[in-house]
């Protein structure tokens, strides 16, 4: 540190010398004098010096390090349960969810078909009216009589309707 | 050529390197190194031990966050000193809105002083003029006065830290000077006449 007779020849208002501040800094006896010869030294008397937290550089650098390791391990394990168990919980429930909506959607789908649909139906008058062609091949009866022979007439509703009769005989050929 | 014991310490971007590549023992090296300048900065922005403790607590934790967005083409104090002066800057303007909340209803009652007695300056006084009549300013000046005044810290490196135009800089600094010799006078008039006296 320079003598206070240095100090005193050499400060001149603002001033920024290190040694000239490093003087300030530390002579209490020069300070009355650097303020007189600007008062912005006043307040750049309590700069400079490095200062030390309270209980210690050391005390504080582990402090630090200790939130640190604590904030790194709140964030992994957080990461962790959203990780493993999470994920495959959810993959689970999603693969289930699809799985069963596609058994159901089978199974009503199954269910529909097995209902006789509108084309199933649409045959039934092809089925009549191939009947209709095997009954033209069958030889059509005028008369009949037998004396085991039940003959019932089904009555008719006008004059012009088709007379229709019923026949019950155990001795009537198969195909009839 | 001889051989010496000598270990070479690490630069800031090299620490800040290893620290990149996964070693935490480096961060605590980094801690280490710079405490003192970053409690230093905090306390003199703030003004109180623990909550300057705190916030550098803060920072570095905000450091260690951040890592990964340090660009190494920029000096790494210019960019640990723009995230300390972020916090404290937070910090002094939370606080500043609390304790206008509290102190709205209170007015300062000083006890009457012999405006003719002499004074002689107190270097442990000094810094309690410092905290009291700092706090007409705004958390943004406040913090430019320290680093110009008492870090030494040249205008041109200010504006560097808190990305802005060196004219800014100059003139918080102005309004600062200004503000505070008013509030000098107001509250401690025994400095304010030496300062007249031998302006």
């Amino acid at each position: 540190m320079i003598s206070c007779n240095a100090f005193r020849a050499n400060l001149r208002p603002g001033s920024s010398e290190p040694e000239l501040l490093e003087h300030l800094r530390h002579c209490d006896a020069c300070l009355d004098h650097a303020v007189g010869v600007d008062p912005d030294f006043l307040f750049r008397s309590i700069g400079g010096e490095e200062l030390v937290p309270p209980g210690g550089v050391e005390a504080f650098t582990h402090d630090v390090m200790q939130q640190l390791h604590v904030r790194t391990t709140e964030n992994r394990l957080a990461h962790r349960v959203l990780s493993w168990p999470r994920r495959l919980a959810v993959a689970a429930t999603i693969a289930a969810g699809i799985t069963g909506a596609a058994v159901v959607w089978q199974h009503e789908q199954h269910a529909f078909v097995s209902v006789p649909p509108i084309a199933a139906v649409t045959p039934k008058p092809i089925s009549h009216m191939a009947a209709a062609t095997s009954l033209t091949t069958k030889p059509v009866v005028e008369t009949y009589d037998s004396k085991n022979a039940t003959i019932v007439e089904v009555p008719s509703e006008g004059a012009n309707d088709v007379k229709v009769v019923m026949i019950f005989d155990d001795q009537l050929p198969a195909d009839l | 050529m001889i051989p010496t014991n000598q270990t070479i310490e690490p630069d800031d971007r090299q620490l800040v390197e290893t620290i990149r590549g996964g070693d935490p023992g480096a961060f605590e090296v980094l801690v280490r190194r710079k405490t003192s300048k970053v409690y230093s900065l905090c306390y003199r922005i703030i003004g109180n031990a623990e909550d300057a403790k705190d916030i550098s607590q803060l920072v570095f934790i905000k450091l260690w966050e951040n890592l990964e967005k340090y660009d190494p083409q920029y000096a790494f104090d210019t960019w640990l000193y723009r995230m300390v002066t972020n916090v404290a800057i937070d910090f002094m303007r939370n606080k500043q809105s609390r304790d206008n909340a509290v102190n709205s209803n209170l007015r300062l009652v000083k006890t009457s002083f012999d405006a003719e007695q002499g004074v002689v300056i107190q270097r442990k006084e000094v810094e309690s003029v410092f905290n009291a009549v700092s706090s007409c300013l705004s958390p943004k000046q406040k913090t430019i006065f320290v680093m110009n005044q008492m870090d030494d810290m040249p205008s041109s490196e200010i504006a560097k830290v808190l990305g802005c135009r060196e004219s800014t800089v100059r003139n918080h600094l102005f309004n600062a000077r200004k503000l505070m010799q008013q509030q000098l006078k107001k509250q401690f008039p025994e400095y304010s006449r030496l300062w007249k006296e031998q302006q």
